[in-house]
């Protein structure tokens, strides 16, 4: 007899009403994306009023048939799915996102240990990262090794490390030649603060306000308060 | 094409240096093209006068170009020629950088050299005649001047090609047929890559412009006394605008010293600054080893550079290269290992190609990292770190890319990254493609990409948006303390001296951010 469940047969879902039975059927349909109750019930064959909705709702949900998720696209709107599906990285945002935000802490600790091995390690490639974070045990669980890519490609987004190519010489000795590796950015961008360029280090360069400043216009450099307060000795 | 800054801040120096009325025609003739003296009147309506005179002072400040063009079908008395006038809106921009071109010369030749150069910038075009007049009535007590050490210092000068001699004054310019492409006479530009497009200033310029040997040559004829004034000499006190002759100079004429005028060569004083620009990049990038070797393959291989947007240096070996490295002081305690390591470096950085144990600079690599620089950290300042992830991911990828993908890519909640794309788009940093599909239900999806050609474009609009306001800012500083600036130090007390201090920041603040300004105008339009 094949194992696997068979929700229909299920003892609760026997006992449902009419409504429940087609609302329960759409969500169920959607599986693990789920479905927005206005969607919903723009889903539903039949017009059903707003009071009996939620009711159902209400009951499906006591009977441990649907559950309310988060839906990182639009936070705030119920989001319902049958219990039997775990959210779609679609919906939940994966790995990165916990409650539906994105983990930021979570991230910043990855990447700093990410930097750090980098930086122990001088030339790494990716499973050289992987292997030595798995080591130095700095998390209880193990990421993957795409989570460890996501990472260090938002290192290189930050512009703290750097994407270089085994030449299988010097410091790549024990790389192939042509194998992708990350180093440390070590001067110029260092520390992850883009240096100022010379547009950006003066008021016009990062002025919110210069598509409309004209030289006689109402903003103008004239009168401009960036200006003022930039030259406020 | 001109941006609407780029013509508002070369209209805005030559307000400053010529004032209005030479202002008038430089507009007209950058906005509407090229044109006859008859049209510039119209267009301007300024007198025959005031327009010749005008179209005079930019002649002879290098900043207008005239020439001929045959009519093709003319009338039955021949072809028909008519004089052309066309701005050259890069010596325009170049007159912001002289003190940086004195600068370059100050550090390679002496005194004698600067103030030469310092002349021709001053006054546009001169004859060795004219710069001899020039020196003597600046001349100090206990160091005469003579005519002989003047022409070898203007020798000296063109031979390092900062100094050349002045174009055709009225070149013939051809009409591009098809089969045959553009007439050149020259052997060095043809080797120019076919299709490239060339603006109607740039095929000028090029007719114009003397034969290289002809070009970096100085006529003497020592026989002739220079000395004496002659008859047909021009007699203009030096100080005075020349603005005589320059239209009927003749371009084949006898070559006398009298009559062959000289100017300083920007091209020559453009290409070093895009040398030491890079060796400043590389310095800030790696180290001063780097930058070391770098400055010896420059030094190395500059003279075989035809034009200031080279590409690639020629190569060279591992071991000219430690040659040159050890000629300068700096690169002196420099070993083999340390030079070999740098080339790794720099070859890391794409910085140099490195093949087959030759080595040759990527300007181009050099200049566009550079370039994305600059525009990563107007991103990075004026937007914040989420949006210079964006932006960087975007950029480099080159492609369009779809606003969840950037979002998880970029580690950006997802609800802010569309308001970040958003705003870059509207101030015209992206391109947004809006894609529609129609499945069980329409959804619609946002597609970003930047477009560095276009994106490029804008922000040196900006630069000359921001060039612009800088100087306006400067003169109203300055205009609001101009009593106190005027007051005699003595009568400075107090408060007076306080605002005296504020001024003088303000004014050394303003000054230096548009030299540096210049230095990213120059990243982005000249290199
Ligand atoms: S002058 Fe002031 S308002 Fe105008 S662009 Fe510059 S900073 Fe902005």
């Amino acid at each position: 007899m094949s194992k696997r469940k068979r929700p229909d047969s299920n003892a609760p879902s026997d006992s449902l009403t009419d409504h429940e039975r087609l609302i329960y059927d759409v969500i169920r349909s959607k599986q693990d994306m789920g479905i927005w109750t206005r969607d919903m019930k723009r889903e539903l064959r039949v017009n059903l009023p707003d009071n009996i909705v939620t009711k159902s709702i209400k009951s499906l949900q006591n009977k441990s048939l649907i559950k309310e998720v988060v839906n990182i696209h639009s936070k705030g709107k119920k989001h319902l799915m049958a219990v039997e599906f775990e959210p779609s990285k679609e919906i939940s945002g994966g790995a990165w996102y916990s409650e539906g935000s994105l983990d930021t802490e979570f991230i910043k600790v990855v990447k700093s240990q990410c930097l750090k091995q980098i930086i122990k390690l001088k030339v790494a490639t990716l499973e050289g990262i992987s292997d030595s974070i798995k080591r130095s045990g700095a998390f209880k669980v193990d990421l993957t090794k795409q989570q460890i890519e996501e990472i260090v490609r938002a290192l290189v987004l930050d512009n703290q490390i750097m994407e270089v190519k085994s030449n299988g010489s010097g410091e790549f000795t024990n790389i192939p030649v042509g194998k992708v590796c990350y180093k440390n950015v070590s001067k110029g961008g260092g520390g992850g603060e883009p240096k100022t360029g010379s547009l950006a280090s003066i008021p016009c360069g990062v002025c919110p306000q210069i598509n409309i400043c004209k030289p006689d216009g109402v903003i103008s450099p004239k009168t401009c308060v960036y200006y003022t307060k930039w030259l406020d000795f | 094409m001109l941006t609407e800054y780029g013509t508002k801040h070369a209209v805005h120096v030559i307000t400053n240096h010529f004032g209005d009325l030479v202002a008038k025609v430089c507009e007209c003739l950058l906005r509407k093209g090229p044109l006859t003296r008859q049209n510039v009147k119209r267009y301007t309506e300024l007198s025959d006068e005031q327009v010749k005179n005008a179209l005079l002072v930019l002649i002879q400040q290098n900043c207008v170009q005239a020439f001929t063009t045959e009519q093709p079908d003319g009338f039955a008395d021949g072809p028909k020629a008519n004089t052309q006038y066309v701005v050259l809106f890069d010596n325009i921009l170049h007159r912001v950088r002289f003190a940086k071109f004195l600068t370059i010369l100050s550090q390679e030749f002496d005194q004698q050299c600067v103030e030469l150069v310092q002349g021709l910038l001053e006054h546009g075009r001169l004859t060795l005649k004219q710069m001899f007049d020039r020196a003597k009535s600046s001349e100090k007590e206990g160091n005469l001047v003579d005519l002989d050490s003047l022409r070898e210092t203007l020798v000296k000068l063109v031979t390092a090609h900062y100094v050349e001699r002045c174009p055709a004054s009225e070149p013939l310019l051809m009409p591009i047929s098809e089969e045959e492409g553009p007439a050149r006479k020259k052997g060095s530009k043809s080797a120019k890559k076919i299709g490239e497009p060339e603006t109607i200033e740039q095929q000028v310029v090029e007719a114009a412009l003397p034969m290289e040997a002809m070009r970096f040559s100085v006529v003497t004829n020592v026989e002739s006394d220079v000395g004496e004034k002659e008859k047909n000499s021009n007699n203009v006190t030096p100080g005075e605008k020349r603005k005589h002759d320059v239209l009927e100079l003749d371009e084949c004429g006898v070559a006398d010293e009298q009559s062959v005028v000289y100017r300083a060569n920007f091209e020559g004083f453009i290409r070093r600054l895009r040398h030491k620009g890079c060796i400043d990049h590389v310095r800030a990038h790696l180290d001063d080893g780097a930058a070391n070797v770098l400055s010896a393959m420059l030094q190395a291989t500059s003279s075989a550079e035809k034009k200031v947007k080279t590409k690639n240096s020629v190569p060279l070996s591992l071991s000219s290269i430690y040659e040159e490295v050890i000629k300068s002081e700096a690169g002196r305690n420099m070993t083999l290992d340390h030079v070999r390591a740098s080339l790794v470096q720099l070859g890391e950085l794409s910085f140099v190609d490195a093949s087959s144990d030759s080595y040759s600079i990527d300007f181009e690599k050099i200049i566009e990292i550079a370039q994305n620089e600059e525009v990563e950290s107007v991103v990075s300042k004026r937007y914040g770190r989420d949006a210079y992830r964006i932006f960087r991911l975007l950029s480099k990828s080159g492609r369009l890319l779809e606003t969840d993908k950037i979002s998880d890519t970029t580690f950006v909640e997802k609800k802010d990254a569309p308001k970040i794309l958003y705003k870059l788009w509207k101030d015209g940093y992206l391109l947004m493609e809006k894609l529609v599909v129609t499945g069980a239900r329409q959804s619609q999806f946002l597609l970003w990409k930047v477009n560095r050609q276009i994106l490029w474009k804008h922000v040196l609009d900006e630069m000359f948006h921001a060039a612009l306001n800088l100087s306006l800012r400067v003169s109203y500083e300055l205009d609001r303390e101009k009593e106190l600036l005027n007051l005699p130090a003595d009568k400075r007390t107090g408060p007076l001296q306080d605002r005296y201090n504020r001024i003088r920041k303000v004014r050394i603040l303003l000054e230096s951010s548009q030299m540096k300004l210049d230095d990213a105008i120059l990243l982005f339009h000249d290199f």
